[in-house]
């Protein structure tokens, strides 16, 4: 009788909970709320750009306010889950695996990473064939990037490693413990001060992947569509601007009074990092298009992150250009 | 109402008491209460109410997969290895430490504040300071599994050794037993049932450490299939990994249990 009471109202219990899970309402922002941004990381001096357009959103009278997270994941989940508006990041797989209404709409940047070699070692990508090869994380843009390389030099690696941290990695290649991986400007840059020469970067040609998009719930996008215009319009201007000269950053974070704790090394080196992206064409204008769409659709599946896109690819079940006119 | 022969009815039950007997089965109702909550789990993911929350079909066809694949195996002797060295550092230091304190006071008031802090700190604060001194290398997952274990262990193997009866210590003693006879034959025989529950519950926290240690730390075995799926949306593989360790847990911290009754418990075996 005991085993039979305790069993049913495990049982009980259990579908209770579940149903209250599933009677959860999520409430959606009013017309007054302000945009609430949700980012998958601290903000930083690569965040500028986003936080200065924020600025110029509020002038034109567009509240916002700007929320962390500890992973692009949990930022995802805020913007379907209507705990935020705006989120951060390039959720494709995300979108195709959970069919969520989401969509994005504004192209930030493009990845820009740089496959490292040791020229004592190797000195092309077929060198690499049947050599490990270390990268970031599973799913992470360095594999799909190195993944990508494997297919169009139709070479295979004999193992990817993971080691998180792009200045972990390029400590790792100084002491001789990695001779082949691929890590972002800061750290190519450290390699090549301190490397004395030694290591050498793989050309990447062709490639055209987003590294951070703006995305939202497609409820927002309607319900919220006047306001998004303004944003969107503030990230345009910005961008350009951002394009135009990139010492601009530097001056709007004092004028806007953004990242006031940054340390005084780090405040620094914003004008030598915005210079040096927009040299490398990372933060495009135009806000995305279809074509781009496609280029990171591929990008990905190389990588094992999306099922292969096919002819009937629709790139409105992952962007909705509609906010800037593409 | 009608009364049945029993000539008639002992032989061939009825259907009525083929479902009496049936329900009587303790095995019957906990596949019962399983299948409940698989309905209820897949009635609530079909309903649609998360996009990230899987059906229970398609979290169990994962599960499959990774099992066929042999993603799961490997992840779990990745996931193993910092497990089951943890696990027996705490065991070796925790029983030998939990049995001086409640041997000696000096040791006790040496090494029992320190337990008493490691057992009350929360642990998944302070993961990610050991990084900073061990790397992220195998050393920082098996002090992981050490800082949640160990306490555990030490503290129930005092605690054992300090609730032995003092008759019987006594008795050890009037017999002219030496004060090695009177812990070899007395003490330890009789803190044993303790100690070992101290074990099991170690065993538990160290899943919890190691689990931690692999999301906090670099995402390796168990781990990295629950980082990795989560970071390409795939939600019924991530759940199925997750279930999976969980069903770990249980399974290992159950067969301690029984282990226990056997060897520790007569009165328990039913016998």
């Amino acid at each position: 009788m005991t085993v039979t009471r305790r069993t049913v109202t495990s049982a009980l219990a259990g579908t209770v909970l579940l149903a209250a899970a599933s009677a959860t309402v999520t409430t959606p922002a009013l017309a007054d709320d302000p945009l609430r941004v949700a980012m998958g990381d601290i903000a930083s001096v690569e965040s500028l750009g986003l936080l200065i357009a924020m600025e110029r959103a509020r002038e034109q009278g567009v509240d916002m306010e700007l929320t962390f997270f500890n992973s692009e994941d949990i930022a995802v989940q805020a913007v379907v889950g209507g705990q935020a508006d705006i989120g951060v990041g390039a959720p494709y797989a995300f979108i195709q695996n959970s069919g969520a209404p989401i969509r994005m709409f504004y192209r930030m940047s493009t990845l820009l990473f740089f496959p490292v070699v040791n020229s004592d070692v190797y000195s092309e990508w077929s060198d690499l064939d049947g050599e490990e090869i270390t990268v970031h994380s599973r799913g992470s843009g360095t594999e799909a990037l190195m993944r990508l390389m494997e297919k169009v030099h139709g070479i295979e690696y004999s193992n990817i490693s993971y080691v998180p941290g792009s200045e972990v990695r390029a400590g790792a290649m100084l002491q001789g413990t990695v001779n082949a991986s691929i890590v972002d400007a800061a750290a190519f840059n450290l390699l090549q001060e301190e490397g004395g020469g030694r290591f050498m970067r793989l050309p990447i040609d062709g490639v055209n992947a987003t590294d951070e998009a703006l995305f939202a719930n497609t409820q927002t996008l309607e319900n919220r569509a006047a306001d998004m215009a303004v944003f969107v319009e503030a990230m345009e201007q910005t961008w350009a601007d951002i394009n135009e000269d990139p010492t601009i950053v530097a001056t709007l974070r004092d004028q806007y009074g953004l990242l006031a704790d940054l340390p005084d090394n780090a405040a620094a080196g914003i004008t030598d990092y915005y210079t040096d992206v927009v040299s490398n064409g990372i933060f495009p204008l135009g806000g995305g298009s279809a074509d781009d769409v496609r280029d990171d659709m591929a990008f990905l599946a190389a990588a094992g992150q999306v099922d292969e896109p096919g002819d009937d690819f629709d790139p409105g079940t992952y962007w909705d250009f509609s906010v800037h006119g593409n | 109402m009608s009364i049945t022969s029993p000539a008639v009815s002992a032989p061939i039950w009825g259907v009525s008491g083929v479902l009496t007997r049936f329900t009587q089965m303790p095995l019957t109702w906990k596949i019962l209460s399983v299948v409940l909550f698989a309905l209820a789990w897949e009635i609530t993911a079909r309903t649609g109410f998360n996009f990230s929350f899987p059906t229970f079909t398609q979290t169990t066809g994962a599960f499959w997969e990774m099992l066929t694949d042999g993603s799961l195996a490997g992840a779990y002797l990745r996931t193993l290895q910092p497990l089951s060295i943890g696990l027996a550092l705490s065991l070796i230091i925790g029983i030998s430490a939990g049995v001086a304190m409640g041997l000696r006071h000096e040791f006790e008031w040496f090494s029992l504040p320190v337990f008493i802090v490691m057992q009350a700190a929360p642990m998944a604060a302070l993961i990610p300071l050991v990084t900073f001194v061990y790397g992220i290398g195998m050393t920082s997952k098996v002090i992981a599994v050490v800082m949640l274990a160990l306490p555990v262990i030490a503290m129930n193997s005092y605690k054992a050794v300090r609730n032995v009866s003092p008759s019987l210590v006594a008795m050890c003693q009037s017999f002219t037993g030496t004060r090695w006879q009177c812990i070899t034959q007395i003490i330890l025989p009789a803190s044993s049932p303790m100690m070992f529950a101290g074990l099991r519950l170690g065993v538990a926290e160290g899943f919890s450490g190691i689990v931690l240690a692999e999301l906090l730390i670099t995402p390796t075995g168990i781990g990295d299939l629950i980082t990795y799926h989560r970071s390409i949306a795939n939600f019924g593989h991530m759940y199925a990994s997750i279930v999976s360790i969980v069903l770990f847990a249980i399974i290992s911290v159950g067969i301690l249990q029984w282990a226990e009754t056997k060897i520790f418990r007569p009165e328990k075996r039913g016998v």
